[in-house]
Formats: C-alpha cells, sequence, structure tokens
C-alpha cells in the first residue's frame, strides 16, 4: 500500500486547484458521470435492494470517482490522486479485522457478508452533546449492556462552569476530563478493559484530540479515533495530524463519514457511490483499520426516509461484498427518545444495515441535536435487535421496513420530542421510569408482531 | 420566435443549469425586450422554480449551484446593458454570511448564499472559519442589512454568540438583523444568544430574511 510518507508527499506535490474548482469542475461532474455509466437507479419502493449486480456496480462507480477524483487538501489546496493500481493495491492491504479493547473485554471487529448468518457486531453509546452531571452514569449504563462489544463515549461541552468551544483551551480540558470519565464508567461497569471506539468526542480539533490521548488520562492504543473528513472527499491537516500522531503510536484509525444527500453529491444514487468512495479515502489517507458511515439527509437530517435507507444499504453492500472490512453505520432518528417512533425508526435502520453486511451502532434520538437526549435503553434495544434478526436477509428486511415506514414516515418533518434522561431515567439508579418501560415494551410487542425477533 | 418564447426558453435553460444557452437565450431576447423584462420575467421565475425543486427535493445542490452560475453568467451579460440604459437591478438587501471562527462546513452556508444571492440579496460570502470581528468589518464595510452566522458543530455554536457580543461590545447590535443556522442550531440556542432569526432549512432561512428585513423597514 501507498506509504502514509507517500500520502504527507502528495499533499504537498499534488495538483493544485481551488476548492471550488475541486467541487464543480471535478467532483461533481464525475459522481454524475459514474451513476450514468453504471446504471445506478434509486428505487423509493426499495429500500433495502437484495441486487447484488447492484452493489457491484455501486462499488465499480465509486472505484472510478476515487481513481479520478482523489482527496482535496484543504490546507495545500492540493489533490491527492491515486492510480488504479494503488487503490486496488490498498483494498488488498487494507486491516480485515480492528481489535478493540484489554484483558477479558477485548474483541476483534472484522466485516461481513450481506445476508450474512453471524451476529454483527453491536455497538453502543452515543457520542452527542451530554451535561457532565451524567456522563459518567451514561458510560458505566452502557457498559453494562453485555452484548455490547464497543462503546462510544458521551460528548461534553464544559469543564466546570466554562464553556467549551472549538479550538479552545477549554476544549482540551473537557477532552481529557471525557477520557477520564469514559473509563472510569467502563471500570464501575466491571468492563474496565472495554474499547472506546469515538475518541475524541469532546474536541473538534487535532490539538485538543491528540492533547487528551495521552495515555496518562485512560487512553489506549486498542480504543479508537474517529477521522472525519470534510464534505465531499476533503481532508485538513487538522484531521491528518492526528493520523500522523495515531499511527506513529499503532492505535486504532476510524474512517468517520457522513456523506450528504442533497448536497454535492446529488441523490440517493450519487451519495451510495460516495459513501462507498470514502472506504479507500479512508484506507489510504486516513490509515484505517475500521469504517463508520453515517449518510445524512441534507433537509431532513434524519437517516430513517426511503432514499436514506437505500444509500446506506446499497453502500454498505457494495463495501461489504468487494472490501472485506470492519464497517458498521450510524444512523439518525427524527423523534426523540422515550417514543414509539423512535424504535420503529430505530427497528427500520438496524434492519437495513444488519441485513446488508454491516456492524451496528445505535441510531441516535432526535437527529442527534438535543442534549442528554440518548438513553441506555436505545442501546439495549440495538443489541436484542441485532442478536435476535441475526441471519436476516436483505429481502426480507425490505419487506419489514416498508411496513414500519408506514407507521412513522408521516411524522419525518415534525417528530415527536420525546424525553430526555432527566425527564425519563432514574439519574441514581440508571433505571428508565414506569412510562418509559410501557413505550419500549409495547413498542417490542408491536415490532414482534411485524416478525421482529429479540434476543 | 416572439418574446415572450425565449424568455420561457431562457427560464428552462437556467433551471437545467445550462449556461452556454441561456446566455445564447439572453443574446437573442435583447433583441426584442429590455434587459429588465428578462430579468423580470425570464431569469427571476427560473430561480423561483430552481428554490422550489430544492425545497420539495427534486433537485439537489449540484442541480441549483450550476442554475445558479447560469444565472450569473446571464447577470454578467445584463448588467453592462442596464447600467448603460440607466437602469439597476433593484436589490432586497445585503447580506454577509459566513461559517463561525473553527468551523469548516460550509455546504449549508453555500446553499444560503445562493438561494439568497438568487432571491435578489446582495451576498458577501466570507467563506469558514471566520472571526466575529470578519463579519462585522465587512458589515461595516458593505453596509449590510444582514449577518449570517452559520454553526454545525455544538463546540463552534458558541461562536455565534461571539458575533452578538461582539456586535453589542461596538455598539452596533441594533444595526444589524442577525440570522443564525447550521445543523445543530435550533430556535432555543437563537433565542438564548439573542439573536433575530433562525432558519431551520435554507429555503425557510431565505424567507425569513425577507421577512425581517421588511418589518425592520416597516413593510
Amino acid at each position: 500500500m501507498v506509504s502514509f510518507h507517500e500520502i504527507l508527499e502528495r499533499t504537498t506535490k499534488g495538483p493544485i486547484m481551488s476548492p471550488k474548482d475541486f467541487d464543480m469542475k471535478v467532483f461533481i461532474p464525475k459522481v454524475r458521470e459514474v451513476v450514468e455509466k453504471y446504471t445506478i437507479r434509486y428505487d423509493p419502493d426499495t429500500p433495502c435492494p437484495a441486487d447484488d449486480d447492484l452493489a457491484d456496480r455501486i462499488y465499480q462507480a465509486a472505484f472510478d470517482l476515487y481513481a479520478d477524483v482523489g482527496t482535496y487538501v484543504i490546507d495545500t489546496e492540493r489533490v491527492i490522486r491515486f492510480s488504479r493500481k494503488e487503490i486496488e493495491d490498498a483494498i488488498y492491504e487494507a486491516p480485515k479485522e480492528a481489535y478493540f479493547g484489554e484483558g477479558p473485554d477485548r474483541c476483534v471487529f472484522k466485516g461481513r457478508k450481506p445476508d450474512d448468518s453471524e451476529i454483527p457486531h453491536c455497538h453502543v453509546g452515543s457520542g452527542t452533546d451530554t451535561t457532565e452531571d451524567v456522563a459518567l452514569k451514561m458510560v458505566e449504563a452502557y457498559g453494562r449492556i453485555s452484548k455490547a462489544k464497543t462503546v462510544s463515549i458521551p460528548s461534553v461541552t464544559t469543564f466546570g462552569h466554562l464553556k467549551s468551544a472549538a479550538g479552545s483551551p477549554v476544549e482540551t480540558l473537557a477532552g481529557i476530563s471525557m477520557m477520564r470519565t469514559g473509563r472510569e464508567g467502563l471500570r464501575r461497569a466491571g468492563r474496565p478493559g472495554m474499547g472506546i471506539i469515538n475518541h475524541m468526542s469532546s474536541c473538534a480539533h487535532g490539538v485538543s484530540t491528540i492533547a487528551a490521548s495521552n495515555p496518562d488520562f485512560g487512553a489506549r492504543p486498542s480504543d479508537g479515533w474517529l477521522i472525519a473528513p470534510q464534505a465531499e472527499l476533503k481532508i485538513d491537516y487538522s484531521s491528518l495530524n492526528q493520523v500522523a500522531y495515531l499511527t506513529s503510536w499503532g492505535a486504532n484509525i476510524g474512517q468517520e463519514a457522513g456523506p450528504i444527500m442533497g448536497g454535492y453529491a446529488g441523490g440517493p444514487e450519487g451519495t451510495a457511490v460516495v459513501a462507498t468512495a470514502y472506504c479507500f479515502h479512508g484506507i489510504l489517507v486516513a490509515r484505517a483499520t475500521y469504517h463508520l458511515t453515517y449518510p445524512v439527509h441534507m433537509t431532513y437530517v434524519a437517516s430513517t426516509t426511503p432514499e436514506m435507507l437505500y444509500v446506506v444499504s446499497t453502500s454498505g453492500q457494495a463495501v461489504s461484498r468487494n472490501v472485506d472490512v470492519p464497517y458498521y453505520a450510524l444512523g439518525y432518528a427524527a423523534a426523540g427518545s422515550a417514543t414509539k417512533q423512535y424504535f420503529y425508526e430505530a427497528a427500520a435502520y438496524l434492519l437495513a444495515i444488519q441485513s446488508s453486511g454491516m456492524g451496528i451502532e445505535d441510531v441516535h434520538p432526535n437527529k442527534a441535536v438535543v442534549t442528554n437526549g440518548a438513553l441506555p435503553i436505545d442501546s439495549e434495544f440495538t443489541c436484542s435487535l441485532g442478536h435476535g434478526m441475526a441471519g436476516i436477509t436483505r429481502k426480507e428486511a425490505n419487506q419489514i421496513i416498508k411496513r414500519l415506514m408506514e407507521t412513522y414516515l408521516g411524522g419525518i418533518k415534525d417528530p415527536p420530542r420525546g424525553r430526555i434522561l432527566n425527564e425519563c431515567y432514574d439519574i441514581r439508579t440508571m433505571k428508565p421510569d414506569d412510562e418509559l418501560r410501557r413505550i419500549h415494551d409495547e413498542a417490542i410487542r408491536e415490532l414482534s408482531g411485524l416478525g421482529i425477533r429479540f434476543k | 420566435m416572439s418574446g415572450d418564447d425565449t424568455l420561457k426558453r431562457i427560464e428552462e435553460a437556467i433551471v437545467r443549469g445550462d449556461k452556454e444557452r441561456s446566455s445564447q437565450l439572453v443574446d437573442e431576447a435583447l433583441r426584442e425586450v429590455d434587459p429588465l423584462a428578462v430579468i423580470q420575467r425570464g431569469m427571476t421565475p427560473a430561480m423561483e422554480k430552481v428554490g422550489d425543486l430544492f425545497s420539495s427535493g427534486e433537485i439537489f445542490l449540484p442541480d441549483m449551484m450550476m442554475a445558479a452560475e447560469a444565472w450569473n453568467e446571464a447577470m454578467a451579460l445584463l448588467k453592462p446593458k442596464m447600467l448603460a440604459a440607466g437602469e439597476r437591478v433593484a436589490k432586497i438587501g445585503t447580506v454577509v454570511i459566513g461559517t463561525v471562527q473553527s468551523d469548516v462546513h460550509e455546504i449549508g452556508k453555500n446553499i444560503v448564499a445562493t438561494l439568497m444571492g438568487t432571491a435578489g440579496f446582495e451576498v458577501h460570502d466570507l467563506g469558514v472559519n471566520i472571526p466575529a470581528s470578519t463579519f462585522i468589518g465587512k458589515a461595516e464595510e458593505v453596509n449590510a442589512d444582514i449577518i449570517a452566522a452559520s454553526a454545525i458543530m455544538t463546540t463552534t455554536m458558541t461562536y455565534q454568540r461571539d458575533v452578538l457580543e461582539h456586535l453589542m461590545a461596538s455598539g452596533l447590535r441594533d444595526k444589524y438583523i442577525v440570522m443564525v443556522g447550521g445543523g445543530v442550531v435550533n430556535q432555543e440556542w437563537a433565542d438564548e444568544i439573542g439573536a433575530d432569526g433562525y432558519g431551520e432549512t435554507a429555503v425557510i432561512g431565505v424567507r425569513l430574511a425577507k421577512e425581517l428585513l421588511a418589518r425592520r423597514r416597516g413593510g
């Protein structure tokens, strides 16, 4: 595979281009071209297609796209380009397994295939905004979910009475504090070795991320750090600095990407292609050992509309059929937690990604914008569905998803807000109140009636 | 071909984002109608249609950007002729827009800037990672009506508050309408920091900008 040193060389020697030219003259026309060339079509009636040929065409389109477009470096206004042979070699040599955690809590995360009978990698938690007073309890609650293999820890935007801001020293202190909180929460849950794979949720900048990653604060190379691009297929020095640090340390790097449906990638077809192309960028530029995708709808943000399910399902299939890497997806529900609509949206998304050959993560409620909006019961739901539905095929998933969508699509534009952790949990015991338990149990009963199994 | 036919074709070419064709048709139209009519009856309806199609999810950002490019190119042809004829395109107002400090996300901001430009605002797009003082300096320089600040992360929202606090510190708060937007921003936050408006989507944001401006002018 092309070395990281060679990547860095290309950041300063690649072709010079303005960001606007990259978007308008290179990226957008090429996406359109490959969508047409490979006749990729979106069918709203099939949010989770069982079409291997479509998945492979999306893969080929993504390959062509990345081979022509490459990755744009914002700081140097240059493009890192790769030959087709270099991309092929990278796919062949890409890490096929990621090892997270230590001791009895150590686990391996491998790639799956569409319609796979294996239980998917169950990742729980949320890097969404959380207040400091409940963050420790949240992590502890996540750690207690025995089916969960790895965890995301919350993002806090305060350090005591100080408000954090991107790039400020308070962000560094908040990141360090959350690193320690995450480790302590897992120790309290009796799983001190569990891998935290969303570092640094409280830090937007490379400097604060690297500072908070000092092992003295609890970070371990067997955790995972998420490296995000800018939309689309762009990277900056802040991210590349993190890659430089993490590769020197031998830590796990996760390529995360949230291509925007309706943005530069265009409609669902182009977004599926771009989501797939991020895998190549991840292997080569971000030096990823695992991959996270979370395509978002430009207007609704939610990931549970038919076009978004199509995007994540088909790009997931394209990757899982053709590149054998640890790959999982994160979705955003329109509805808030503690609502029946949330469980229906979450079920639809989880079925789409699980049957398409991906690992699963909690669907984040309220489009992940409400502080303390994520609940441990959401994580229990994720794992229970993931285990219960092992072996589900895309065809079966598609049928169930269509019935689920009938119940929630009307509520996407104006979704129920639901309740936040402080409103429906006893924070001391971290137990849900009776009303939440009732809504959850009722949703499980109804979903079981649709053919969804929970274990 | 009649002038009306040509104007209709201009509208269609702009909606398609075909800048060569739309410019060629603008040249043809000018033989029969005046520049202002080309804008009002050909180009403006085109961008209204583009806004509607974008809003309903029938077209996407690349289509809208290409339409805007076609519109801009046609405007570049018309402006000298309008100046020569002593005409001018009435602008709704002037907007200074950017993504706040430490935030490099641009797509949402670009959509709002494009829609505002084609809705008749004079738009000064500062780009991304913009300090509060730069927003204000530019607003003062161009005598803006509106400052629009975008933020996409919980850790950069706080820089939207900075824009308002800098305005207050400079004694300029009442001079400008301040609008905020971005993925993590909501009305609650806009109220908390004392912004004048928040648009959940780009289309809503542009509509609100017009309303706020009309209200300020006593409309």
